[in-house]
């Protein structure tokens, strides 16, 4: 059965999803839109997050799914999907069906038996009432000077709440001083709760968060270690108070990653706003996709990617979505192995590593190829770590990527381990949750490995080995 | 002051809290400040943080030495790449359902092939379940997931095994190889099995002398009676029943003694009187555990020995039983066990049409023993009588894979493909499900497949996907362990 407008009507929950629907009717947003001929639909929609919404439906029972954490049903992006289908102006390419679009099939209870019966309360949404466009008000000069001198008020208010929420942060710091380090992880949750709040209150959002997760990390770490552990993160934290102090001080490019690492952040229209951001066009492979639950729940959606063409950018980007938990969203639109044709732009940094897509060129489209890793051994890629972590000393992970390493095991514990040829070989602990899936790669004699360090744990991502490639997750 | 004046004397003190130990270390308070102000001890402490942070992870003393790739020797092909994610969306998913486990399981074994060993640790519980099926590196992999301390073994995985290898091999195996062997030369097979007699588990011991049932003969005999003081009392009670075959007196098998006291025999006829066999059951038995009871009651009993205890050939003793439907599966039964398809077939052809159907709920008997061939011929003789309207019963059909552990013969598709209104009936009375769907994909054979899908194709998507991709599966597993043969092959 095919679409058509007034299934779309009938579908929207509300005149304002159409009236947004409406506005992603332009190919350019699109960047990927593909059918099977059969009634199966899918495309990518880039919207506000890092990474584009993944849309499919079905045309025969009006089936929907997409990545967005919007909480109405449909989304505007499947709305506009539907659209674009029922109209037949946009061309949609024939394809095989992507291995998303069969996972979001294998996992539907199928059409429901009855069709909800429609809530007379709900008033009726129309595709006609959304060509009625509001004209755009008359830019005001004088409104937009107040709204200007507004933000310029609240900025100067938070720089002072800041200030301040340092202030109480450096009498806390001297409290767990006086007490010792040596039992902090233990009353770390306890501990770290009120200045918490204090930082929240002080609206530094991101200095909050990281001290609200230090006790999961602690946690995580072997016993012995977690004094140690405590000292390096609260003297990261206290390092981390005191540039943003002195951030007049610092290279352009070492305040924008203290203030941002404070909780300032970036909307994307003012990213792709700088001028000098560095910029990546190319072809990039999703090496990772991680999906974290934080403590203030929101879900962290991180996606890695590896540029394929070395043409002096940086190789490594990571895109980072927060959608909130209650949506059920739990992975972003790309998967491990994707390759993508994109401009990227990164977030100003000494170490440019976060970005986003300024536009995709292609869509993502499944890819067996190996990744070509340039010949960097475990012990310089280490050594590339800590000239890193001497530019930026508050860095959490860092991207590795390794030629002829392998993996080794002590007891339950994994380690990735370089070139034995070392006077003191080097051997990185991998995450205790990949003791059982990377456990098959004891058996092979070396491998080209791409993860995260976190100065304490390496997060295997991607290894490829003379058995083929293997993921993590 | 550098990261080591940091590391022995600021460390002890941040560590211990600087209340009670307080930074006093001329060469760092010099560069930072008096020891009693709290920005001096902030300092110190991001200092020493950071130089902790330089400080590279040391490696442990050793590590454990693994099995290579080499070491284990696995020349089974790895399933093709294209294959892994369907194989683990099916495998991995929500929970699979039995029967789709036990077709993968047994198609990986028939096409020798093996699952990709990163996607071991994915699929764990389908390797532990059936490691013994997929080759050398699962096999290494579940004996490695153990918790106990189990001595390292062999991983056995040939082709073809002698008298070298075969005690390497799994139960089912090994009991075949010495029923093979005990048609050739039954000393010689018992002499295979005396020397391994007192390292097996009884499991194992009640399989290998099931096995002596082919061949059996006064050769035999010392080794029998020695058993009648075995531990297990499954081995004495088998022992005893070979013993009074050999000697010809059916008062020493009490299994065939239990079932001639259940079975009542008349005459009838005016003018020529014929024998006429009946089962009582025991009068406490519920209706649903005769079956069970019928199955464990006539286990180790054969045809032959009934009809001769009977003083019936075991044609008379069929023609005899007609009357009584109890009776009459038992015999279906013991003709299974046994193999004597020729008597199942006289069961089905006359008074036992419904065969499948009554046998399925007797269990699945152990075919381990009967040859590839004999097996689809037992099925073909159970699916006979239904021409094109198989039992629409789903546990009658998983039975019969679950027997075959493998695909029907190829009548049994062809009645669902001849009939597709059978399919729509079940359609209709919402009986089919996404479960029904992956047996008859599990069930269909490789010649069939194509007609399958497309009968199925057009289905709901989420009633086919999992079937769908299972014949994908299978068709690909079979070309790539096809395919390796062929290149392999001198």
């Amino acid at each position: 059965m095919a679409l058509s407008l007034e299934n779309v009507e009938a579908l929207a929950p509300d005149q304002a999803s159409l009236d947004a629907a409406r506005k992603l009717l332009k190919p350019a947003g699109w960047p990927a839109l593909a059918s099977n001929g059969a009634g199966l639909v899918w495309g990518e929609c880039q919207g506000s997050g890092a990474t584009p919404y993944r849309v499919v439906i079905s045309e025969s029972d009006a089936g929907y799914k997409c990545t967005c954490p919007s909480r109405k049903f449909p989304c505007k992006h499947s709305l506009a999907l539907m659209w674009m289908r029922a109209e037949g102006r946009q061309t949609f390419a024939d394809g095989p069906v992507p291995a998303w679009v069969n996972d979001w099939l294998s996992r539907r209870r199928g059409p429901a038996s009855e069709a909800p019966a429609a809530s007379s309360a709900k008033p009726k949404a129309s595709i006609e009432a959304t060509a009625q466009t509001v004209p755009e008000a008359e830019s005001d000069p004088k409104a937009e000077a107040r709204a200007a001198a507004a933000r310029e008020r609240n900025r100067l208010e938070r720089e002072a709440a800041i200030l301040n929420g340092l202030d109480d942060l450096d009498v806390w710091l001297t409290d767990q001083l006086d007490r010792g380090l040596a039992g902090f992880a233990a009353q770390s949750a306890q501990a770290c709760r009120l200045i918490t709040q204090r930082l929240v209150d002080a609206k530094a959002s991101g200095l909050a968060t990281r001290l609200e997760s230090l006790p999961a990390r602690l946690f995580s770490l072997p016993e012995a270690v977690r004094p140690s552990a405590a000292l390096q993160e609260l003297g990261v934290i206290y390092l981390l108070s005191a540039a943003y102090r002195r951030q007049e001080e610092l290279p352009a490019e070492l305040k924008a990653d203290v203030r941002q690492a404070i909780g300032w952040s970036f909307t994307r229209e003012a990213l792709l706003a700088i001028p000098d951001a560095v910029r990546a066009r190319g072809t990039w492979r999703v090496f990772a996709a991680l999906s974290e639950v934080q403590v203030d729940r929101l879900r962290r959606l991180e996606t890695w990617l590896w540029l394929e063409a070395d043409e002096g950018t940086p190789r490594f980007a990571v895109l980072i979505d927060f959608v909130p938990v209650a949506t059920g969203a739990a992975s972003g639109g790309y998967s491990v192995g994707d390759r993508l044709e994109a401009e990227l732009v990164f977030y100003p940094s000494a170490r440019p590593l976060r970005a986003q897509i300024v536009r995709s060129l292609t869509g993502a489209q499944t890819c067996d190829a190996p990744l070509h890793l340039p010949d960097l051994s475990l012990d310089a890629a280490y050594r590339n770590y800590e000239e890193a972590l001497r530019e930026q000393p508050w860095l959490g992970v860092w991207p590795f990527s390794v030629r002829g390493a392998k993996v080794r095991r002590q007891g339950t514990q994994l380690f990735l381990c370089g070139s034995v040829q070392n006077a003191v070989p080097l051997a990185l602990p991998l995450q205790p949750a990949q003791s059982s899936l990377a456990a098959p790669l004891l058996q092979l004699e070396q491998l080209d490995a791409v993860g995260l360090w976190d100065g304490y744990r390496f997060n295997l991502c991607w290894a490829q080995t003379e058995l083929g490639r293997w993921v993590n997750g | 002051m550098n990261a080591a004046t940091l590391k022995a004397h600021a460390l002890p003190a941040l560590l211990a809290g600087v209340g009670r130990q307080p930074l006093s270390h001329r060469a760092i308070l010099d560069e930072l400040g008096h020891g009693g102000d709290p920005a001096t001890a902030l300092k110190i402490l991001s200092l020493t943080g950071q130089a902790l942070r330089f400080e590279r992870p040391l490696p442990p003393p050793g590590f454990s030495i693994e099995a290579g790739i080499t070491d284990i020797q696995d020349r089974r092909p790895i399933l093709p790449d294209p294959m892994r994610r369907p194989l683990l969306r099916l495998l991995s998913g929500k929970r699979p359902s039995d029967d789709l486990a036990l077709a993968l399981a047994w198609a990986f074994n028939r096409c020798k092939i093996r699952p990709h060993p990163f996607d071991l640790p994915r699929l764990d519980a389908f390797v532990r379940a059936h490691a013994e099926l997929l080759g050398r590196t699962a096999q290494h992999w579940a004996e490695q997931q153990k918790d106990t301390a189990a001595q390292p073994r062999g991983y056995f995985d040939a082709d073809q095994i002698d008298e070298t290898t075969w005690k390497n091999a799994p139960p089912a195996r090994r009991a075949r190889y010495i029923a093979e062997q005990r048609k050739q030369d039954p000393a010689a097979a018992r002499t295979l099995v005396e020397s391994v007699w007192t390292q097996e588990s009884a499991d194992a011991r009640v399989r290998l002398l099931a096995a002596f049932e082919s061949g059996l003969n006064s050769g035999d005999q010392l080794f029998l009676e020695g058993l009648l003081k075995d531990r297990a009392p499954r081995v004495r009670s088998l022992a005893q029943r070979f013993l009074a075959r050999l000697s010809g007196r059916s008062g020493e098998h009490p299994a065939l003694m239990a079932c001639l006291e259940r079975i009542r025999r008349s005459t009838a006829g005016l003018l020529k009187k014929r024998p006429v066999l009946a089962l009582e059951l025991p009068a406490t038995l519920k209706e649903h555990e005769a079956r069970g009871w019928i199955r464990e009651t006539f286990a180790e009993v054969s045809c032959e020995e009934l009809a001769s205890a009977l003083e019936l050939t075991e044609t008379e003793m069929i023609d005899a039983a007609e009357k009584d439907a109890n009776l009459l599966l038992a015999l279906a039964w013991m003709a299974t066990q046994d193999g004597r398809l020729d008597l199942l077939e006289q069961l089905t052809a006359g008074p036992l049409a419904d065969a499948w159907e009554q046998l399925s709920q007797c269990g699945v008997p152990d075919l381990a023993m009967m040859p590839f061939d004999q097996r689809q011929r037992w099925a073909a003789i159970l699916i006979g009588p239904y021409g094109v309207k198989p039992p629409a019963s789903y546990p009658a059909w998983s039975w019969l894979h679950r027997s075959l552990e493998g695909p029907a013969p190829e009548v049994l598709i062809d009645s669902v493909l001849r009939s597709p209104r059978w399919l729509g009936q079940l359609l209709d009375d919402n009986k089919f499900t996404a479960e029904w769907m992956e047996l008859l994909a599990a069930l269909c054979r490789s010649s069939h497949r194509a007609r399958l899908r497309a009968l199925i194709a057009p289905l709901d998507p989420p009633l086919t996907l999992t079937a769908l991709t299972l014949l994908d599966i299978l068709d690909s597993m079979e070309k790539a362990g096809h395919d390796e043969r062929t290149t392999t092959a001198p």
